[in-house]
């Protein structure tokens, strides 16, 4: 009888390890271990036994019964393993399907990235309308009576009133910045808020000047703050843009709306500032004018030049999309040119 | 504005190791922008004095001639030239190998290298004027002379750039960083900035003594609020001679041409101290008498090319007591011309406003170098810079120039601004405290008179700076700031008064718009100009009775600002057409028709504005493109959380297909269309072999849901059977009859197909739809189920005559 067990136990095993899918294998697990298996019929036998016979006997088998069982669990894992859901492999270097989507303007991508900025600054986003008068434009920022601006050429006059002045000559808006006193009159002042927006000037187009072009001005009106603190609005929206902190400078310029007025120049970024092509070698790239309000347009806004002061910035989006990305030519912002566009995913 | 560094350095003594590298940094931090610095040695690189010691014939050439030339080498070299006016002993300007060159004055230099010319070797080339930079200081009279360096001091080998005094840096100067500073119109001004940023004393400008009982020339002012000073002076033994060699280079320097030696002297007392200055042959004013007038109507000027210009009543005009000689402060004419034959001259030093030479240069389309700077508002005290200057060239130039008449007219003279400047105002604007030593520093070597009084500055701004560009405290905090440069100022935290949530609701919704359109629908944005060719506008039916126009358009096509975004979508579909079959792409933009509206103030009366979201889907299937845009308007409000929209069937967009278009609803308002465009919109906006289909809504009418709306509901307990019903129906049925008849009796009712064809009886279409059925309290059995679907047909029967199709 031992030696038969001795059997059943080698087969089984061989019969185990011979078996190639887990179906088979189920079909082995009843042969070896089913109510009708030799080891199956031989416990049932085992009354016939003597009761010393009985009781080796019975260990021996439940021990091949078990050696079986963990046997068979342990096929059938690595068959299990083993199995696949293709019937054969596939070309794993063929590309995935794409992600269909459609893509946001590049200067919306930007402006949106600035209102995320500002807004985390506190500032609201306002919105003026594309046509405004000569009041608004001109003369309720400081702008001289005879500036070029004010002529026919310069600017986009409207049909009809191009001849009148004041708040009865209307254009498309030359800037953003009469939309700042359109804002404090409404809601008065402490205020900081952003207006976003695109402008239009009588230019000629070339592959960096645009007639039509992306604004977005920033300006806090507040008691008692320092010009100085403009310096840190700047950096913190250029780190916020870039991703990183950038290297600034501000100089001395010339705006009737502000004084003092400043540029901001930002290192190059694509020659870190040891001079290249794009910043016309001298490592800096114009970024954005700004400056202090000036006193008449804090007195336009209804607003008194001895208690409230601030100060503003103006980003040219175009310029800042064109250094994220070297986009050389102004003109394709406006293209509609889907091959351009496509590329902003 | 050219600014020659040799000039600048005439008035202040620049520390020796400074770069003009670093004076450009410095100035651009504090006071202009310098564009860039240029070296003019660089051009006269390898260009030399030669001494031809020998001239042979050209074996091979006639016209042709070896020059044995010592050009300071070793040995003597030869060089082939055809030049007109060889001779032996001649001293000329050689280029040697290497040397940068312009071929007869034209295109661009080429690079002299070592040549043979007919056989015969040439080491460089002996130069005619324009083809080195040399035509300002050796005007040639014939074609192939080369210039003779005849009684200019120089010897072989000499680099020409220094013979000429041409060894000079530019700072090329942004204009329009210069607009609001008339002082830095002239190096004196430039020179005074220096001073101040290097600490370094300013030299002191001559001054002038017009010598007692000169007789006094006649001058007469008859428009003070436009001519505010006047002098003139009459000189005579002057005469057409040309200018010495360091006027001549500095004068260049700048960019202007040396021409005689009196218009040189008022061009180089413009360039020095800002005040233009005009010379008239003494001869040419009849009367002997200058009167500053307005023109007379149909008053003519004539030129000097014997073109006239028409003047009228606005323009100021210098005149004799006969004709007008010039235009005020802008341009001479004919008659005022210095001349070969002139002997005396009438020197005019005077302040006209800047108002005045800008009406008129603008009627005229002219910009000169004089009606530039009086364009920036000159004070009157200038007159006398230019005076005392000229006065001294002229005795330099020439010995015995004498002055035999004078006037000064001054009826306005400019006044200093004054202000006051609190302390408190400083430290606080400034955001640092500053001692009174720097700032009366600064203030004074810029000019101003300070005086501290109970912590208030008194100044009194410097005459230069008193004709507009400083007159507040401000202004003068400004200058402070400037000249300690803006970034020297610690940077000072901004604090945030916290007071109430920033909604922003309406930004935010044309965010989820865009997003949703971009992201979730597959749309591109695009931007189109807001003028669009008439020829789109056309092609769209748009109706441009209130349409707003431009007085002056990009180009006579695109006059008309769009009240549509249909037509600027057409142009980019019909652009894109050419790279792309498939496409869908959007933009939101204000557009204008004409109307009333004030934004600000009563007195302001705007056009309309609205903001349209515009978007369009390109693809052939045309019925596909519409159920996809409709899909596209149908899912907006819930996905970017706004009031909800709806549809209707009322008015036809003028773009759109007779049988394809829905008017989009908004409280209970019409706020849009979606539709096909219709063939013959297609045709003339040649968009071809294609269709399109087309949404337009005025985003102005949204309304955002003030936070998000989902509402929860809670997942049913038994399951709902779902079923399909595939129905046969005639034709016209809508799906919104099949809605009206069985929706409120079902779960979820959902379209799946519609179809006809062969299979289908003519006249008629089979629907497949799917509904969920169920019961809250227990599970519907099969009979249940079946029960159910005979009463949904039986109702669908009743209401659309519909009828079980047969499988």
């Amino acid at each position: 009888m031992k030696e038969k067990l001795e059997t059943i136990k080698n087969e089984g095993l061989k019969q185990i390890d011979a078996t190639t899918s887990t179906e088979a294998l189920q079909e082995v697990r009843k042969d070896l271990m089913g109510k009708k298996s030799e080891l199956s019929i031989i416990l049932k036998t085992l009354g016939s036994l003597s009761q010393e016979e009985r009781k080796e006997i019975g260990q021996l088998t439940t021990e091949i019964k078990n050696l079986f069982a963990t046997k068979l669990d342990e096929k059938e894992e690595t068959l299990m393993a083993s199995k696949s859901v293709l019937d054969e492999p596939i070309d794993l270097t063929l590309p995935g399907t794409k992600v269909s989507g459609g893509v946001l303007h590049p200067v919306t991508q930007m402006c949106y990235d600035l209102n995320d900025a500002f807004r985390s600054l506190g500032f609201e986003v306002f919105s003026e309308d594309d046509i405004s008068s000569e009041k608004f434009a001109f003369d309720n920022l400081n702008f001289a009576e005879d500036h070029p601006a004010r002529q026919m050429m310069d600017t986009y006059w409207i049909e009809g009133t191009e001849n009148k002045s004041a708040s009865e000559r209307l254009c498309l808006r030359p800037h953003l910045t009469g939309a700042s006193v359109r804002y404090l009159l409404k809601h008065g002042a402490p205020a900081r808020f952003v207006y976003p927006g695109r402008v239009y000037r009588n230019e000629d187009v070339d592959a960096s000047h645009e007639r039509a072009f992306f604004q977005y001005e920033a300006l806090i009106v507040d008691k008692n703050i320092s010009f100085s603190s403009g310096m840190v609005m700047i950096q913190a929206i250029l780190e916020k843009v870039f991703g990183r902190s950038i290297n600034v400078r501000m100089r001395e310029g010339f705006f009737p709306f502000v004084e003092p007025g400043y540029e901001i120049d930002m290192e190059c970024l694509v020659c870190g500032g040891k001079g290249c092509k794009v910043c016309k070698h001298n490592g800096w790239i114009e970024i954005m004018p700004g400056g202090v309000i000036h006193p008449n347009v804090l007195k336009s806004a209804g607003l008194d030049p001895d208690t409230w002061t601030g100060f503003y910035i103006n980003i040219g989006l175009e310029r800042l999309v064109m250094m994220r990305y070297g986009v050389d030519d102004v003109r394709l912002f406006h293209s509609a040119d889907l091959r351009f566009l496509d590329q902003f995913k | 504005m050219r600014v020659s560094l040799n000039w600048v350095k005439k008035y202040v003594d620049l520390p020796s190791d400074l770069t003009p590298k670093q004076i450009a940094y410095d100035l651009t931090l504090r006071t202009v922008e310098v564009e860039e610095v240029i070296d003019e040695r660089e051009k006269y690189h390898d260009i030399v004095v030669g001494k031809i010691l020998e001239i042979r014939p050209h074996p091979n050439a006639d016209k042709l001639k070896l020059c044995i030339t010592d050009i300071g080498e070793d040995e003597p070299v030869q060089i082939v030239c055809g030049g007109s006016n060889l001779y032996e002993g001649e001293m000329v300007v050689v280029s040697k190998p290497g040397a940068e060159v312009v071929w007869h004055g034209e295109g661009a230099p080429v690079k002299i290298e070592k040549t043979k010319m007919r056989g015969e070797s040439s080491y460089g080339m002996i130069c005619a004027a324009e083809e080195v930079y040399l035509d300002n200081f050796f005007p040639s009279k014939d074609e192939r002379e080369i210039v003779d360096l005849k009684g200019v001091e120089c010897y072989p080998g000499e680099n020409i750039a220094d013979v000429i005094c041409m060894n000079d840096t530019v700072l090329e100067i942004d204009n329009k960083s210069l607009t609001n500073r008339p002082d830095l119109w002239g190096h004196y001004g430039v020179a005074r900035e220096l001073a101040v940023i290097y600490d370094v004393p300013l030299k002191e400008l001559p001054t002038y003594k017009i010598p007692k009982n000169i007789k006094e020339y006649q001058v007469e002012i008859k428009e003070p609020s436009k001519c505010h000073r006047y002098v003139g002076i009459e000189i005579e033994n002057v005469y057409e001679k040309e200018s010495p060699m360091w006027m001549k280079a500095l004068i260049t320097s700048c960019g202007m041409r040396p021409i005689s030696a009196i218009v040189d002297i008022t061009n180089y007392v413009m360039l020095a101290v800002g005040q233009p200055l005009h010379a008239f042959d003494r001869t040419h004013v009849e009367g002997e008498k200058i009167i500053v007038r307005n023109a007379k109507k149909d008053e003519e000027l004539l030129l000097l090319d014997n073109n006239t210009i028409a003047l009228t009543e606005d323009d100021l005009v210098i005149s004799d007591t006969k004709n007008a000689l010039a235009l005020a402060g802008i341009r001479g004419g004919k008659k005022d011309s210095i001349l070969p034959d002139t002997t005396g001259i009438v020197l005019e030093v005077a302040n006209f406003t800047a108002s005045t030479i800008r009406k008129t240069g603008k009627r005229f389309d002219e910009k000169t170098d004089a009606s530039i700077r009086y364009e920036k508002n000159i004070d009157t005290a200038r007159v006398d810079l230019g005076v005392a200057l000229a006065l001294e060239l002229f005795k330099e130039l020439f010995d015995e120039s004498k002055i035999v008449a004078y006037k000064d007219a001054y009826p306005v003279p400019t006044e200093c601004a004054k202000i006051d400047l609190p302390q408190e105002f400083l430290d606080v604007r400034l955001g640092k405290k500053l001692s009174c030593e720097t700032i009366t520093k600064i203030l004074t070597s810029l000019g101003y008179q300070v005086n501290l009084k109970d912590g208030i500055y008194h100044v009194t701004a410097p005459i230069w700076r008193s004709t507009g560009d400083v007159s507040l405290k401000d202004d003068v905090m400004g200058d402070i700031a400037r000249i300690l440069t803006y970034q020297s100022f610690e940077s000072k935290p901004l604090t945030i008064e916290f007071s109430h949530a920033v909604h922003d609701g309406k930004d935010l919704l044309e965010r989820r718009v865009k997003e949703y359109l971009a992201y979730r629908a597959g749309f591109n944005e695009i931007y189109t100009y807001p003028w669009i060719d008439i020829k789109y506008i056309q092609a769209a039916r748009i109706d441009t009775t209130s349409s707003v126009r431009l007085a002056t358009p990009p180009a006579p096509n695109l006059a008309i600002l769009r009240s549509s975004l249909v037509p600027g979508m057409l142009e980019a579909i019909a652009k894109n057409l050419r790279y792309f079959t498939d496409f869908k792409i959007f933009e939101m933009a204000q557009v204008v028709e004409q109307g009333e509206y004030h934004e600000s103030c009563e007195e302001e009366t705007l056009p309309i504005h609205k903001k349209f979201v515009t978007g369009a889907i390109v693809s052939k299937d045309a019925k596909e493109n519409f159920y996809e845009v409709k899909g596209v308007i149908e899912e907006m409000a819930r996905y970017c959380h706004m009031e909800d929209l709806t549809f209707t069937n009322e008015a036809k967009p003028s773009w759109a297909d007779i049988n394809a278009y829905l008017n989009v609803v908004h409280h209970d308002k019409i706020i849009g269309s979606i539709g096909l465009l219709s063939p013959v919109v297609m045709n003339d906006a040649k968009i071809k072999r294609t269709n399109v289909a087309i949404f337009e809504l005025n985003f102005d009418e949204f309304i955002p849901l003030p936070s998000r709306t989902n509402h929860y509901e809670a997942i049913p307990q038994l399951p709902l059977v779902e079923k399909d019903l595939s129905i046969l129906v005639n034709y016209e049925v809508s799906w919104a009859q099949i809605q009206e008849a069985i929706e409120s009796k079902v779960r979820e009712l959902e379209f799946i197909e519609e179809y006809k064809g062969n299979q289908i009886p003519a006249g008629k279409k089979s629907l497949t739809l799917r509904v969920k059925i169920g019961n809250d309290t227990k599970t519907l059995t099969s009979e249940e189920i079946s029960q159910e679907m005979e009463h949904l047909l039986k109702l669908l029967h009743k209401k659309c005559g519909a009828i079980l199709r047969e499988e």
